[in-house]
């Protein structure tokens, strides 16, 4: 999933819950948009989670195709 | 008095150790005007004040080490030594060190860098890049060792879901500038972060000097990726805080601008899901308004039956999210406050068509969504919430008790199943009774939505800790009187 994607995916979610503020969507449609909502903010949810605490430096460039060589960081103490 | 006679470049030779002799090393104070760079590198120029005007050069092994630009028009202090030119015969003075008067060479050149980086369009407005929507893998350049590190780790520290990837560089003295620029451009095309910061914590100019050179300015303004400068305090300007796409007044504002626009994100995502919920729940209870207002309408027969039955998936569904339950509360109770008005809907506005109809829909509605719940009843609110909130037990906590025969696990949900003289456990969310069933209560047909069974009697103890009817079966067997 793209950045785009979570940009998007909130810009819809937050379009549909403007189109359950309106009067003349019935409960049919209505339910289909709780559905297509709930899944919009469960995928948000997943990108804004998505990557996993790390802190790490790197320890020398890597040329095109290769994996960087890294290692954990903590700064040091004052 | 004799007239001594000289070969030019004797003669020549001769000015030139007078002039040495005489002058050797001297300071010239003017203006510059003429300024050229000659192929080879030198720099060619004329200094000169109200009364007269002078020659100079430069030899491009000193004037490339002047940090700033030599320009028409600078008031200068040149110190080098005369020389005539042999090949021309003219006078010039042979530059070593040029030095701004008024203001610093270091001020000096970063308004000249400033100038020619604006110029060229550098700064505008319309290239400056916003973060990235979620700006999760960082690209970190700065000292391994310097304050700023830690400022920023601690801040990021904030944000359980992104990575830094730290690029450690010199951040000042000779050649610290070329490290900064590598480290910039290696991250920005590297494809492993989203957003680059180029931090450094505060100092003097010229500790500061890297983030004014031109290379830097050029690897930041050619980043694919979006590049934020924290660098000194926040009275201090580079180049680098000009060029960047965004400017943070010092490393820990960095940081934080990344921490903010996630958390921001976050705030936008939960608020559209509450408010998501909240309208479906509006809609819901608004369907239900309007069954209540037509069973209240003189009707059919059948029809009590199949309302409870939507009223139960109704609740159920209720059920899901804890969140949507505090919802549902306030609103059943002024949904209760209207339904006595619509009561009184009169039969001629069409409610029996528009009951079918509502019923109908209701129907369709409770099914999907009860196969929904079935379905995808954990992905609703995302894990544990919607787990705890299906629970049967969160249904006890709302005040709902479960019905079952002693030695049957199966909930009773028809009074007519159970006879007088039998024996049932009933379970709340904290313990049990047990009862023996005097009698049933005429009027299953009653009113739809009043609760069955409030004739029944009980006696019974009460045990407390028992989560479940079945695992309590011997403790009560034992403690019966």
């Amino acid at each position: 999933m793209t950045k785009e994607s979570f940009e998007q995916a909130l810009e819809e979610l937050e379009e549909v819950v403007a189109k359950l503020e309106d009067e003349s969507v019935g409960l049919e449609e209505a339910l289909k948009l709780f559905e297509r909502g709930v899944k919009l903010a469960k995928r948000c949810r997943t990108q804004l989670e998505g990557v996993e605490r790390r802190v790490e430096q790197l320890l020398a460039e890597a040329a095109e195709g290769e994996e960087a060589k890294t290692a954990p960081f903590a700064p040091e103490e004052e | 008095m004799s007239s001594r006679t000289y070969g030019v470049g004797e003669l020549i030779r001769e000015i030139n150790a007078a002039l040495a002799g005489g002058f050797g090393e001297i300071w010239v104070r003017g203006e510059l005007s003429g300024v050229k760079v000659a192929g080879s590198g030198h720099r060619y120029f004329q200094v000169k004040d109200a009364d007269g005007q002078l020659s100079c050069a430069m030899w491009a092994a000193r004037a490339d080490r002047l940090r700033f630009k030599l320009a028409d028009g600078q008031a200068v202090l040149l110190r080098g030594r005369l020389e005539v030119y042999a090949q021309r015969g003219s006078l010039s003075l042979v530059v070593e060190e040029v030095r701004p008067e008024g203001i610093g060479e270091l001020q000096l050149a970063f308004e000249q860098m400033k100038a020619k980086l604006e110029a060229e369009g550098l700064f505008a407005a319309e290239r400056k890049r916003p973060l990235p929507a979620l700006p999760q893998r960082l690209g970190l350049v700065t000292s391994a060792s310097g304050a700023a590190v830690r400022d920023v780790l601690k801040v990021l520290s904030r944000w359980e879901h992104l990575s830094v990837l730290l690029y450690p560089v010199r951040v000042q003295g000779k050649g610290s500038e070329g490290e900064v620029a590598r480290a910039v451009r290696y991250l920005g095309r590297s494809g492993l972060v989203d957003v680059v910061l180029v931090v450094r914590g505060g100092g003097s100019l010229e500790d500061l000097w890297a983030f004014n050179e031109e290379i830097v300015a050029r690897a930041i303004a050619a980043s694919p990726v979006p590049v934020v400068s924290g660098v000194g305090h926040e009275v201090d300007f580079t180049i680098a805080d000009f060029v960047a796409d965004v400017r943070a007044a010092t490393p820990t504002q960095a940081a934080e601008l990344v921490v903010a626009t996630l958390e921001g994100q976050q705030r936008r995502v939960e608020t559209g899901h509450r408010d998501l919920t909240a309208g479906f729940l509006r809609k819901l209870e608004h369907g239900r308004l309007r069954l209540r207002g037509l069973e209240g309408a003189r009707g059919l027969a059948r029809l009590p039956l199949r309302l409870k039955e939507l009223d139960q998936r109704i609740q159920r569904l209720e059920a899901l999210p804890q969140l949507l339950r505090a919802l549902v509360a306030g609103r059943r109770r002024r949904a209760e406050a209207a339904a006595a008005h619509l009561y009184r809907w009169p039969v001629r506005f069409g409610a029996p068509r528009r009951r079918e109809l509502v019923t109908a829909r209701l129907a369709v509605a409770g099914e999907r969504l009860r196969s929904l719940v079935a379905r995808r009843g954990l992905e609703l609110t995302g894990g544990e919430r919607a787990l705890g909130a299906l629970s049967p037990r969160r249904v006890l906590e709302r005040g709902y008790s479960m019905t079952t025969r002693e030695g049957d696990p199966k909930p009773v949900t028809n009074a007519a199943t159970v006879n007088t003289g039998e024996r049932i456990v009933t379970t709340f969310a904290v313990g049990h009774l047990r009862s023996l069933v005097l009698g049933r209560v005429n009027g299953t047909q009653g009113s739809l939505f009043e609760e069955e069974g409030a004739g029944d009697r009980a006696q019974g103890t009460v045990d407390k800790g028992q989560d479940a009817p079945h695992m309590g079966q011997e403790t009560h067997d034992r403690r019966r009187r």
